[in-house]
């Protein structure tokens, strides 16, 4: 994938001189996201408690409790944490090859490093906020992870599932501008279908079924096995969302591969 | 050493198929400076692309059996939104070389100033070549692609670009595309002329330029 070294030499100098690139476009990428005067990482914080905190006022005002007696705050804002995952790398994948074209003028670098860089730093950082919220109900209500190791899991699936997804949209990009116009959109529209927000014991059964389709449920359905434990009924099959995610990553690199070919700087 | 094989390169465009490239074969040996020469349109900087694997091609084979630069022009390699220190730091780490050293040589070879430490966008067009310049020397390697670039920095850095390609003479091969023949007799020993897809090469430095002119 990278440059002189790998076809020349071993697999393992190859594999170093990757590593080396990952690492430094990861650095740039937290200088030019959230550098010095760059307030952005502060959203990741800030959105999730206000969700959470609006969510769980108009509950507490209306008088309704969640299905299951779950906390209302701690419910939604450990569904919009992975989601906000998915959002920032789906929504920012069309633009990855054009904003940072300049840097495939070195050999070494490949639009797999770029892209791979990207979504490890947005990993990162999300899973920032997901520690930091869980630190935060534990302390405040008490409400400390059953299996947090589950949550971990499910935060890795997801990055794992998106970086698929984003591998096949950036290559989709060097064709067409339409996955720029689209994929907001499609991104807000698929919010209720990912599973960020219900849960599959909620639904009737020949829904459930149909919800079970769709990888990211698994993928919610965990973290909240993770959060919840046992207090709530979870359904989800981890095998089953590897194999979405082997077959996007591998599709995603083909077409990347591909994509690199005819892309013209 | 790079050797070219049948090299053609198509661009889709939306008139159609654009041809730029159409079975070019050549060898570039270490320590050789080659000029070639082209028309604006030629497909000089196409050439130069391909060489440095920045774009792919639609048929042939290219070779590399040296380290090769990327082009160096007013484009590209750098990133826009950082400064010029943080590039170096980047280009060093990207290549495996020491990270202080790096800023330290390039802060003195593009002699920036204080926009050494200011975003890249900040920069004119002669001091972003500068930087890419100084970026290239930093890495050293084996063969340096320039595209025109040195014709259009002022006189004072030229020399020094001169003087810096030439301490390395015996070992570093340049290729650099250019329209005008002074830039190419300034800087090469022998040159080449793109012409309709096709490169021919000249031992003698003003053969090629009165095939070029004669063109």
């Amino acid at each position: 994938m990278s440059g002189g070294a790998a076809a020349r030499g071993s697999v393992l100098a190859g594999l170093r001189v990757q590593l080396r690139v990952i690492g430094a476009l990861t650095l740039r990428e937290l200088g030019t996201r959230f550098g010095r005067d760059n307030l952005g990482y502060l959203w990741l914080f800030v959105e999730p408690a206000l969700l959470g905190g609006a969510i769980g006022m108009v509950h507490h005002l209306s008088g309704h409790g969640l299905p299951g007696g779950l906390n209302v705050a701690t419910f939604w804002v450990m569904g919009y944490i992975p989601y906000y995952l998915l959002r920032g790398i789906i929504n920012r994948a069309p633009t990855a090859i054009v904003s940072n074209q300049s840097l495939l003028y070195h050999r070494n670098i490949s639009v797999f490093d770029i892209i791979l860089a990207r979504d490890l730093l947005e990993g990162a950082a999300v899973g920032g906020a997901m520690l930091a919220f869980t630190l935060f109900f534990g302390m405040t209500a008490g409400q400390w992870p059953h299996a947090p190791e589950k949550m971990v899991i499910g935060m890795v699936l997801m990055l794992a599932f998106c970086h698929g997804v984003a591998l096949l949209i950036a290559a989709g990009s060097i064709y067409t501008e339409v996955f720029d116009r689209v994929v907001h959109l499609c991104t807000y529209i698929a919010l209720p279908a990912t599973g960020a927000f219900f849960m599959v014991f909620w639904l009737p059964t020949d829904l459930q079924r149909s919800a079970l389709w769709i990888p990211t449920v698994h993928i919610f359905e965990m973290i909240r096995d993770g959060e919840f434990g046992s207090q709530v009924p979870t359904h989800y099959n981890v095998g089953y969302v590897i194999a979405w995610i082997a077959g996007l990553n591998l599709l995603g690199m083909a077409a990347i591969r591909r994509g690199r070919h005819d892309l013209v700087i | 050493m790079i050797r070219i094989t049948d090299l053609c390169k198509t661009y889709k465009t939306h008139l159609g198929p654009k041809t730029v490239l159409s079975g070019l074969s050549t060898e570039f040996r270490h320590g050789e400076k080659v000029g070639i020469l082209g028309r604006n349109g030629a497909g000089k900087t196409t050439l130069l692309r391909l060489i440095a694997g920045v774009e792919g091609y639609t048929s042939g084979r290219i070779e590399r059996r040296m380290s090769v630069s990327w082009p160096l022009g007013f484009a590209g390699a750098m990133h826009y939104s950082i400064t010029g220190a943080d590039n170096a730091r980047f280009i060093a780490r990207i290549y495996g070389k020491p990270i202080d050293w790096t800023v330290g040589f390039v802060e003195d070879f593009a002699e920036l100033g204080e926009y050494f430490r200011l975003p890249v966008r900040t920069y004119s067009s002669g001091m972003m070549m500068r930087l890419g310049f100084a970026l290239s020397l930093a890495v050293d390697f084996d063969c340096y692609l320039v595209d025109e670039v040195i014709a259009v920095g002022d006189s004072r850095f030229g020399e020094r670009c001169r003087a810096a390609l030439a301490e390395r003479h015996a070992r570093s091969t340049l290729l650099l595309v250019s329209h005008q023949a002074e830039t190419v007799r300034a800087f090469c020993s022998s040159a080449a002329v793109l012409q309709d897809g096709r490169l021919t090469r000249y031992d003698d430095l003003d053969e090629a330029i009165a095939a070029y002119h004669a063109a």
